[in-house]
């Protein structure tokens, strides 16, 4: 009777030992780091986005104008579908410039990646800009 | 007795615990590790951009000047544009430099001519070389922004009953040699020594081709066939330049 009871905790204990081990056999597999070519690849299509916004000095006077509806507008459709965006301005000091936010959808819980675009608006006043572009695949 | 027998069970339910803990912790980390990763950007994408911005800033400081502003605006700007460049770039050293150009008829860069029989110019020419260092391939260009818009004006006008002249003005507007749009176009003729602009009196019209060409119209007395013309634009980057021509009679 006591030798089957012995035989019984072993078991148990080497079921309690495999549901451990397993676990960190689970969470290891995990991806730890980003798939880094995918997030390159994902900011070149970004950078070229805020380039060809750029064209003629648009996105700078878009800043100046204030424009965040017509922004979206423009990233909408120069980002492919499927990519989720989020845009901040910043002035020569630092300070956030867009009163209200330039996004598709929300990026948290996303692997984002952000690009960082400088521009001035060719307008008789000119001024800089530092833009702060997220960017993360829906998928 | 009975506790003794549990044990085993209520070891392996600690297990499971642990086992669920361990997997959460490792999840918890991996969302807290998915906030955004900040990628420097393409070395050639990053040397576009500042080519394009430099541009930019060179279009805006020429509007600044050819509409009365100081001469030395585009100096300030271009300073201030080399500085944030410099401050701005987190992933290496990047250095903008420019040369202004004091080559005749270009002073400081700048070159406003609007002295000329029906033609007028106002351009800007910097030179700039990039350098860029960072971890991945250097950048080191040189390249040049030319800004220049032309305004190029004739006029023919014909008389219609006493001193009444109908006169046209063909206007053609150029940025860097090609047809351009114009924001505002002013025509003046000179009366009695004083510049006046033609109204709805004179039964003005404006014919707009879309291709850079304009055609003005305007009937006015006039009391010989030598009218004096002026135009004055400002085209769709804020640029201004202005042309005087003599009206030929036909």
């Amino acid at each position: 009777m006591f030798d089957r009871k012995g035989q019984i905790r072993i078991i148990e204990s080497f079921l309690a030992i495999a549901v451990v081990f397993s676990a960190m056999v689970v969470s290891v597999t995990f991806p730890s780091t980003p798939d880094l070519s995918k997030q390159k690849a994902l900011a070149n299509i970004g950078a070229q986005a805020l380039i060809k916004l750029d064209t003629d000095g648009t996105l700078g006077n878009l800043i100046v104008q204030q424009s965040w509806t017509r922004m979206k507008t423009a990233l909408d459709i120069l980002l492919p579908l499927g990519v989720s965006f989020n845009m901040t301005v910043y002035d020569e000091s630092g300070h956030a410039v867009n009163s209200e936010s330039v996004q598709n959808s929300k990026l948290l819980g996303r692997e984002a990646v952000t690009v960082q675009y400088l521009c001035a608006n060719p307008s008789q006043t000119v001024q800089f800009f530092v833009v702060r572009l997220q960017l993360a695949w829906t998928g | 007795m009975r506790r003794r027998a549990n044990s085993g069970q209520i070891l392996l339910i600690a297990a499971f615990i642990m086992a669920s803990l361990l997997v959460s912790a490792q999840l918890y980390i991996l969302e807290v590790g998915k906030t955004s990763v900040e990628m420097a950007p393409n070395s050639a994408d990053f040397a576009l951009s500042i080519k394009s911005v430099s541009r930019n800033v060179v279009i805006g400081s020429l509007a600044n000047i050819s509409n009365g502003g100081v001469s030395d605006t585009l100096d300030l700007y271009l300073m201030k544009w080399a500085s944030f460049v410099g401050s701005q770039y987190l992933y290496g050293k990047s250095v903008l430099k420019y040369t202004l150009r004091n080559l005749a008829p270009y002073a400081s860069s700048v070159r406003l001519d609007w002295g000329g029989t029906g033609f007028g110019l106002s351009s800007a020419y910097v030179n700039f070389t990039h350098k860029l260092s960072d971890l991945g391939a250097g950048v080191d260009r040189s390249f040049f922004v030319n800004v220049t818009t032309t305004l190029l004006i004739t006029s023919t006008n014909r008389r219609l009953a006493g001193d009444t002249r109908q006169v046209n003005v063909t206007i053609n507007v150029l940025n860097e040699a090609k047809p351009a749009s114009a924001e505002q176009i002013t025509v003046y003729y000179l009366m009695s020594s004083n510049w006046l602009i033609p109204d709805q009196a004179n039964n003005y019209t404006l014919l707009d081709y879309g291709n850079g060409t304009y055609q003005a119209s305007f009937v006015a007395a006039f009391p010989t066939g030598s009218v004096e013309v002026s135009t004055h634009i400002i085209d769709q980057r804020g640029i201004y330049v202005q042309a005087n021509v003599t009206s030929v009679e036909i």
